[in-house]
């Protein structure tokens, strides 16, 4: 479903992403771990298209997307949520993930009449807020909320897109432990159909969502498998002990 | 998104009243004066609409208006048309050619935006100065006004006319107010609070910013043939970047991002103007200093300080009211 | 006539001289902006003052005392300035100071004109450059090439300011991340002060240059003030390469252009400004990356 060959990025002197190539299946779910700084938020802009690569390729469903841009390949089904929250805050959360529904159904640029007030956007809407738990807040601005249900939101815009692969930042930075967890089984509750590829630091959580997991240090892929071998790897844990302190 | 609030309405239909009563009761200075304030709140209308509702700040609102002024003078003048259809062409010349500008500068922000606009106004005045066609230095003079003797109206009464650019002013605010709340309206604001996310959803970001600027030069182009009209003669002084400057300091007087607030900072702008100009020669340096004093006082303009410390009480007593029966839904469960 | 090089040195001549006034107005300005992110649309208005200062002065104390008091003059209206609204408008947005020193503008102009009235000054040059000289086989006005002597005099004085000394290390350490600079234990808010009252001292200084080539009028700050931003933007906010850089392709741009395309001059030199807006939005020579 999601592809890349070789994928390579420097700036300047330092190079961030190594020669990653990775291969999703449809309905997939992969953790990408790693340390800080080992490339993990660079790889997610290289393929959502914010940076370019220096080589290789981005293929989305067998299709070479490497020239598009951002919202070409949003528009291809290809969908992100970031680690620092990236929403709408003058606006309601009903607003925010219907703004992400209009662009999808083509409402983005009509002249005529609101977007929100479509019925193919209100489904989604409706749909998105049962999926990520949004539905008390749904009136309430963003600004109002808590950060744990704009985290929510974060995802649920970029849900709202109808994506077939969601690309998610970190989606759990900064809420506590307990609250991750939650988070964790709505996440393993979205649809099967849908393919996920997630940034994770924490290594227990991630294992609750992985189907598959890759981990990355200094920008080159060093484990790419199944949970249970990554759980027993020792190379996964030498990466990961250094990195409790400042997590 | 522009939402109309119950301040907004009351305010709107006050500054509606007003205009009328000052049409049909005032001679022929004052008809001049209000026939002014009409054209300059059509212009500040297109100006918020790019400035208060997407971020982008243009310093060739002026130029735009002097182009649909000139066009309009132009296909009158030279190609022999009919004011009318001239006037529909110089709005969709003028709306081209601002669809173009706002294409070119949407990658710009901030100050490269004001800069950048700045650029294509001052081109379009240089332009202008420059081309024999349009008279240069001297302008263009002899420009008729519409022929709506069919309808029973001479608009070359000036009574007539002011009524006109009131009907004008009033067709321009509803273009605004739908094309805001539009999907384009809504995905403009999405512009504004969150360009990077708005791509990372689909959203094809320039198109949208070009759009709404080619909307809004349509505006400013029916302000410019309107201000042909008035006094039947263009000088390229209006294609200068004083004339863009000033709208914005309208807007910012009225309040920016509100359409009702620009309305008033026209009316109050050009008040203001002629009422100091029988009193000093130095009315920049009551503007510049009222200017100041606004800006550093954080309100948002005259309008956005009316609204912060009464449009949200008055909203809520009127919800209060109007809610009595209906149970409370509890918003706050977070 | 395009074939005699006299015609082309004299254009040279010219433009460098524009190049060099430009220089002295932009430089203040992109400095200011780069360290502060600070719009002072106002510059041209601190310039104006500076011509005004400098044609009073001169008429009564001589070229040279005018040519020294207005920078000082201005500098103190800087203080004044800094003190009274640039500090308190030191958090607001870009938006709220283009405001701001747009209302100065319209303030400085009736000022001037409540002060000076509305007929344009003139002012006259020192005894010891009015003569002309012999360049290459062409005559030259002898002001004009203290104005290009002038300007890159300053120009070499402020590249070993910034690129020697410590307080152009700190001036630089401040464009480039002023947080940083904060840590480093720089104060600042001292260093935009300073960086501030000499950016309008040289606008001043350029004031006091400009009044024997311009009539002093009124207006003159808002005629120069568009030049001097295209200047800024096309060589790149914040650095004196830029700022040199940007006069100089304003300057010959400009010259050459109502020469050699008269029809076409003023359109070029904003197409221009345009075109690298499109292509390079930060300019020809950005501070930072």
């Amino acid at each position: 479903m999601l592809e890349t060959r070789d994928l390579t990025k420097s700036f300047g002197a330092m190079q961030v992403t190594r020669g990653v190539s990775l291969r999703l299946e449809r309905g997939e779910r992969r953790v990408i771990l790693g340390p800080n700084g080992a490339g993990k938020t660079t790889l997610f802009n290289l393929l959502a298209g914010e940076l370019a690569p220096d080589s290789g390729a981005v293929l989305l469903a067998g299709e070479d997307i490497t020239a598009l841009p951002v919202a070409r390949r949003a528009r291809r089904g290809l969908s992100r949520s970031y680690q620092k929250n990236t929403l709408f805050d003058g606006l309601s959360v009903e607003e925010n993930l219907g703004l992400a529904a209009a662009v999808h159904c083509g409402q983005g640029m009509r002249l005529w009449g609101d977007s929100l007030a479509r019925p193919e956007v209100r489904e989604i809407v409706a749909e998105v807020a049962e999926m990520v738990q949004l539905v008390p807040h749904l009136h309430a601005r963003v600004s109002e909320v808590s950060y744990g249900v704009r985290r929510q939101l974060e995802v649920g815009v970029a849900l709202a897109t109808r994506p077939s692969v969601l690309l998610m930042d970190e989606p759990t930075s900064g809420v506590g432990p307990e609250m991750a967890r939650g988070f964790h089984r709505l996440l393993a509750d979205l649809p099967r159909s849908l393919t996920l590829l997630i940034i994770e630091h924490d290594m227990d959580l991630a294992f609750d969502v992985a189907d598959t997991i890759t981990v990355l240090n200094y920008g080159e892929v060093v484990f790419d498998g199944l949970p249970e071998a990554a759980r027993g790897s020792r190379l996964l844990q030498e990466i990961y002990m250094g990195d409790w302190s400042d997590a | 998104m522009f939402r109309h609030t119950f301040l907004r309405y009351a305010v709107l239909a006050l500054l509606a009243a007003a205009a009328l009563l000052r049409a049909l009761t005032a001679g022929y200075f004052g008809l001049e004066i209000l026939a002014e304030i009409l054209i300059l709140a059509i212009l500040v209308l297109a100006l918020d609409m790019v400035a208060g509702f997407g971020g982008m700040v243009s310093l060739c609102h002026g130029a735009l208006m002097g182009l649909g002024a000139y066009a309009y003078g132009v296909l009158c003048v030279h190609a022999g048309l009919a004011p009318l259809p001239a006037l529909a062409g110089a709005i969709a010349l003028t709306g081209a050619v601002a669809w173009a500008i706002g294409a070119i500068c949407a990658r710009a922000h901030g100050i490269f935006f004001i800069m950048a606009t700045l650029a294509f106004g001052q081109m379009a005045y240089s332009w202008v100065f420059e081309t024999p066609l349009l008279g240069g230095d001297d302008g263009l003079g002899g420009i008729p006004r519409p022929d709506l003797s069919l309808l029973g109206i001479d608009l070359s009464d000036s009574r007539s006319f002011v009524l006109f650019c009131l009907a004008a002013t009033a067709l321009a605010y509803g273009a605004a107010v739908l094309v805001l709340r539009s999907g384009l309206g809504r995905s403009l604001g999405g512009v504004m609070h969150n360009e990077q996310r708005m791509r990372a959803l689909g959203l094809t970001v320039w198109r949208v910013k070009a759009d709404v600027f080619g909307l809004s030069g349509m505006l400013a182009g029916l302000a410019g043939a309107l201000a042909a009209m008035q006094v039947m003669y263009i000088s390229p002084g209006l294609l200068a970047w004083t004339t863009s400057g000033e709208a914005l300091v309208v807007v910012i007087l009225g309040g920016l991002g509100t359409l009702v607030g620009p309305l008033v900072g026209a009316a109050a702008f050009v008040t203001l103007k002629h009422g100091l100009s029988g009193v000093t020669s130095h009315w920049h340096l009551v503007v510049g200093l009222i200017l100041i004093a606004v800006v550093m006082s954080r309100a948002n303009g005259l309008f956005g300080w009316l609204e912060a410390r009464w449009g949200a009480r008055l909203d809520r007593r009127l919800a209060d009211a109007t809610r009595e029966d209906t149970p409370r839904e509890a918003t706050n469960d977070a | 006539m395009t074939t005699d090089p006299g015609f082309w040195l004299l254009q040279t001549l010219n433009a460098l001289q524009l190049s060099m006034l430009l220089f002295l107005l932009s430089i203040g300005l992109t400095v200011i902006f780069g360290l502060m992110h600070f719009v002072n649309l106002a510059h041209g208005a601190l310039y104006a003052a500076g011509a005004y200062v400098a044609a009073s002065v001169s008429a009564v104390a001589g070229f040279w005392a005018g040519l020294v008091l207005a920078p000082l003059a201005v500098a103190v209206i800087g203080v004044l300035l800094y003190g009274g609204l640039i500090r308190r408008m030191r958090r607001s947005g870009p938006m709220a100071q283009v405001l701001v020193t747009f209302g100065l503008i319209f303030v400085a102009l009736d000022l001037t004109r409540l002060i000076w009235g509305d007929i344009a000054l003139a002012s006259a040059m020192p005894p010891l450059l009015e003569g002309r000289l012999s360049v290459l086989g062409i005559d030259y006005p002898l002001y004009r090439l203290f104005v290009i002597g002038l300007g890159l005099v300053v120009f070499a004085a402020l590249a070993f300011v910034l690129g020697r000394t410590q307080i152009g290390a700190m001036i630089r350490a401040g464009v480039d991340n002023d947080a940083m600079a904060a840590c480093l234990g720089i104060n600042v808010e001292r260093l935009f002060f300073i960086v501030f009252c000499l950016g309008c001292a040289l606008a001043g200084l350029a004031g006091a240059v400009a009044a024997p080539l311009l009539s002093v009028s009124p207006d003159m700050g808002l005629q120069i003030l568009i030049p001097t931003l295209i200047v800024i933007v096309i060589g790149g906010l914040g650095s004196l390469q830029g700022a040199i850089a940007g006069s100089l392709v304003y300057g010959f741009v400009q010259t050459f252009g109502a020469v050699l395309a008269p029809g076409l001059a003023s359109v070029l030199i904003y197409g221009l400004l345009a075109a690298i807006l499109v292509i390079r939005p930060t300019g020809l020579f950005p501070a930072k990356g």
